[in-house]
């Protein structure tokens, strides 16, 4: 509160004044709220607002509309083509029939599509039942580890990990009666009977279907939709993991699962200076659990499923640590006698660097120090490439690329600073100048060459990469102004197209989501502080040839989807239609069933001339309204005229679901030596499942092709690394892999590749 | 959010289901810190929480724009639903006189002793007596002009001065002498 001049004219002694100046510096603090209640609210009160608010059917002359913002997601919904959501009310009578009865409000989530992928699950029940009867017998399909948590009368279920994209889970919950009051004169305790609770829920779809090469693509997306994801003051800083969730640092004593205001243990038993710990947050703002009690500023690593974070550990000492992201401890790697005031930096995934007394100093996972060349810097900027080759470093002596195998040092130009490593191993940085800054890029680390300067009296600081390493995000403001006058830039990596992304405004800091679908960045908010906010990006119209040939997919898919023969017959050639016709695949659902909804599954671009995609669909079979199996096809689309038709199709056979874990996408991606193939599953596997031999890449004669496969639990991501020709392969995922409920797949994976480099 | 804005989205939520939807995302955390302020109880301030939105829900056809922010009715269902919780009940000891306030040793660390001191005055303000209290919540904790405060609570501007300079009078002979050294 600044200066009030109701204030001044009521307070004129000046010891009232001191009290009054104490009270304006103060503020009360942040009540206990459960993260959760929030949405349990809304919840309740758009059910009620639907069933009281009735809108009218035209409305009387309101000189306001909604604006395509605000129907944007409603848009999106309609777009999906997803099921219609059912808004039921289950209610479970009790043993008694004279007994009171408990409902469970379902409304909010049962039949629900696009469900966010790492929200928490809440049902809520209207009276006591015995909570932990209830939670032991959740069980989730695709198999999903999960923590769960009463709140009040609600179970809040929180998945360990994101949800699959483009699945449809069932939560199925056994209830059972509260314990049996002994008061004498009491109403009986209205309990639940044991009637199974049922809740089918669709997360959302996968952001962009992927295409080869490359699967997301940054030129041109504009600005989305923003968020905030706190209030000023309770995100200190944060960044994304690869999964697309956020570790974030926070006052210490913030509500939230699993938070707990006790310290962390102490060597000697002095009490610590804590007063920040590291959180696990959903890109919607959602605290998921506390991670690092006493924590502050987290890296998470590039892959592997865990993060580098400093801990007070006694006294004013910290210590650099690892952990996983349900917060368990892997390893201490060094202890200072002071806490860092910034992050430490990933080199690759297997070595850390930071500094300490004017030091850079490296280590590898596991605290072994990596031998270097003595670094001396200050508050320069240090990055590392993202397969750890090469550190470029802002030392006091210049800046430089070292090279961590050989040593080799390669100067950058004078001031070169804010280094960035893209994701294909380029380096941008910055070099001021005196009327602005130069934004340059050194492919691979080498050769750099200015690409764009500021324009004049604009300065440009906050480089980040995006994910396809095509384009840039920046913050630019005047010279010598205050970061309230920030905004952020987009800018193509040849240096072309620079344009505002967001035209606000008090923006700064950007950090791409690994998908490419969300935008981190600080603002500043109405009472000066920086609170962080998402954005999310919409693709550009530019990538024109497979957003045609993914149009004409979704025209037939929802002409098959209705039935509507005549229509679906239309998006096919003369081969197509022979394909169809010859029973390659059934163009619509047999009789007693019916194709409920698709996804694609993976897109490659097969061939140039003419523009030739292979584009797989997942499709849905339904009987009797519930989802009971699916199949995938592989369509061949050729561009004919100007317009895309299916040439070709192969079916697989239906696999039926809740039978375990299915494999959810398959990503072709370039890599520095050779192609990675990425395989997405929609459970929580047992690690131990996912080897060379249970996920193989064939060639057309059958052999395994020799690769190396790495797994991410958390992301059910299987990536196998390759180096063949160009040319046609076959993914097969075996009967081996396994969920960990010990299930294992239904049938054998089959998926058809196409190296193009 | 300009005033303008306010008034149309206020007017859609009477027939609009995601425009009170919109009015709820806006106002519930201000409504909850000021339903905690009064009850110093979690459980307590989401029942609170909820009563006033549901009230806001059931009455917000009724809802005419008086001159003041759309924040200001929600405020007062807050006042009356707290009245309404203690209504009946011996739970809100009104103190008038001779309440302790919380002491502690200073800490080392500046900003330490600075929220050290906030979290005291914060607690000092929590032993003021009930109406007094919440005159100093919206105007210290929630930046309300007292012709607002004043609307919320249901008086004159005249009696909010009261009430609030009874309270820094009263807060400026219980705090520690500590905290007259500090601000200068």
């Amino acid at each position: 509160m600044s200066n009030d001049p109701e204030l001044e004219e009521l307070f004129q002694d000046p010891a009232h004044r001191e009290v009054v100046d104490l009270l304006k510096l103060s503020r009360p603090a942040a009540p206990p709220l459960d993260p959760n209640f929030h949405n349990y609210l809304r919840t309740k009160l758009m059910t009620e607002a639907r069933r009281t608010l009735q809108p009218q059917s035209a409305r009387r002359g309101f000189p306001f509309s909604l604006g395509p913002k605000a129907l944007a997601p409603a848009m999106a919904a309609v777009a999906a083509g997803f099921l219609v959501v059912l808004g039921i009310q289950i209610y479970l009578q009790n043993q008694s029939p004279s007994s009171a009865m408990v409902a469970v409000d379902l409304s909010h989530i049962q039949n629900k599509t696009n469900v966010a992928t790492a929200e928490p699950i809440v049902i809520p029940f209207s009276g006591p039942v015995d909570k932990n009867a209830v939670a032991d017998t959740v069980v989730i399909e695709p198999a999903t580890s999960v923590t769960k948590q009463w709140v009040g009368q609600n179970l809040v279920i929180i998945p360990d990990h994101p949800l699959a994209p483009n699945t449809t889970y069932t939560v199925s919950l056994k209830a059972s009666s509260a314990p049996k009051e002994s008061r004498p004169n009491v109403q009986p305790t209205p309990a639940v009977a044991p009637s199974p609770v049922v809740v089918h829920f669709t997360t959302v779809r996968a952001p962009v279907p992927p295409v080869n090469p490359p699967s997301y693509r940054s030129r041109n997306v504009t600005y989305g939709q923003e968020n905030r994801l706190a209030d000023a003051g309770t995100v200190f800083n944060g960044g994304w993991t690869p999964t697309g969730q956020l570790i974030v640092t926070r006052p210490s004593g913030q509500p939230g699962p699993g938070s707990s205001p006790a310290a962390p243990a102490t060597a000697s038993g002095a009490a610590p200076k804590a007063t920040t710990d590291i959180w696990l947050m959903s890109a919607l703002g959602t605290p998921i659990r506390i991670l690092v009690p006493g924590g502050n500023f987290p890296a998470a690593a590039p892959s592997g499923g865990v993060f580098a974070a400093w801990q007070v550990i006694s006294g004013s000492q910290a210590s650099l640590r690892i952990w996983d992201l349900q917060g368990n401890l892997q390893g201490t790697l060094a202890t200072l006698d002071s806490m860092p005031d910034r992050a430490p930096v990933w080199i690759g995934s297997d070595r850390i660097a930071y500094v300490t007394q004017g030091r850079l100093v490296i280590v590898d996972s596991h605290g072994g120090s990596v031998n270097t060349r003595a670094i001396r810097m200050q508050r320069g900027s240090v990055a590392g490439s993202p397969l750890g080759t090469l550190l470029a470093v802002e030392a006091t002596d210049g800046s430089s690329v070292i090279d961590l195998a050989s040593g080799s040092r390669n100067p950058l130009p004078a001031g070169a600073t804010g280094f960035a490593w893209s994701s294909k191993g380029d380096l941008g940085f910055l070099v001021p100048q005196a009327s602005g800054s130069d934004l340059y890029i050194a492919a691979g680390g080498k050769n750099a060459q200015r690409i764009a300067s500021s324009p004049s009296g604009q300065t440009w600081s906050d480089l980040n990469w995006a994910p396809d390493g095509a384009s840039l995000l920046l913050a630019s403001k005047p010279a010598g102004a205050s970061s309230s006058a920030s905004r952020l830039m987009l800018i193509n990596v040849d240096g072309s197209g620079l344009t505002t992304f967001a035209s606000e405004q008090e923006y700064s800091s950007p950090q791409w989501s690994s998908l490419g679908d969300l935008v981190l960045f600080t603002r500043q908010d109405e009472a000066g502080g920086r609170a962080f906010w998402t954005a999310s990006t919409a693709p550009s119209e530019s990538d024109a040839a497979s957003k045609q040939a993914l149009a004409e997919v979704d025209r037939f898919m929802q002409a098959r989807l209705k039935g509507d023969r005549g229509a679906a017959q239309e998006s096919l050639d003369a081969s197509g239609l022979n394909a169809y016709q010859g029973g390659a695949s059934s163009l619509l659902s047999p009789a007693g069933s019916k194709y409920e909804r698709y996804y694609p599954v993976t897109v490659q671009l097969t061939g140039s001339n003419p523009n030739t995609f292979l584009v797989g669909v997942r499709i849905f079979v339904s009987r009797s309204g519930v989802q009971r199996s699916f199949f995938e096809e592989q369509l061949t689309l050729v561009l004919k005229d100007q317009r895309y038709l299916v040439d070709a199709v192969t079916s697989t056979p239906a696999v039926p679901l809740g039978h375990g874990p299915t494999v959810v996408s398959v990503e072709i991606v370039p890599a520095d030596k050779g192609s990675q193939v990425r395989v997405r599953f929609d459970a929580d596997l047992r690690p131990e499942t996912v080897t060379t031999d249970t996920i193989q890449v064939r060639g057309v004669d059958g052999r395994p092709i020799i690769t190396r496969i790495t797994f991410d639990a958390d992301s059910h991501l299987a990536t196998l690394a390759l180096s063949v020709r160009p040319g046609a392969y076959q993914l097969v995922v075996t009967t081996g892999v396994m969920d960990i409920n010990g299930v294992t797949m239904a049938d054998e994976y089959h998926a058809s590749l196409v190296i193009s480099r | 959010m300009p005033d303008f804005e306010e008034r149309e989205l206020v007017e859609r939520a009477k027939e609009d289901p995601d425009a009170f939807g919109a009015l709820y995302d806006r106002y519930f955390p201000q409504i909850y810190r000021f339903a905690y302020s009064r009850v110093r109880d979690q459980s307590l301030a989401e029942d609170v929480t909820s009563e006033v939105f549901f009230k806001a829900l059931r009455n917000i056809k009724r809802y005419t724009y008086s001159g003041h922010p759309f924040s200001s009715w929600l405020y007062q269902i807050t006042l009356n639903a707290v009245a309404d919780h203690y209504r009946g009940q011996h739970g809100e000891v009104e103190l008038e006189e001779g309440a302790s306030l919380p002491s502690g040793a200073p800490s080392v660390d500046d900003e330490v002793v600075r929220r050290d001191r906030s979290r005291r005055v914060w607690s000092a303000i929590d032993q003021l007596p009930r109406h007094q209290r919440a005159a100093m919540v919206l105007k210290f904790g929630e930046d309300k002009k007292i012709e607002e405060i004043a609307q919320i609570m249901g008086k004159s501007a005249g009696a909010v001065k009261l009430l609030l300079h009874r309270a820094v009078e009263r807060l400026r002979r219980e705090l520690p002498p500590e905290f007259e050294a500090g601000l200068t």
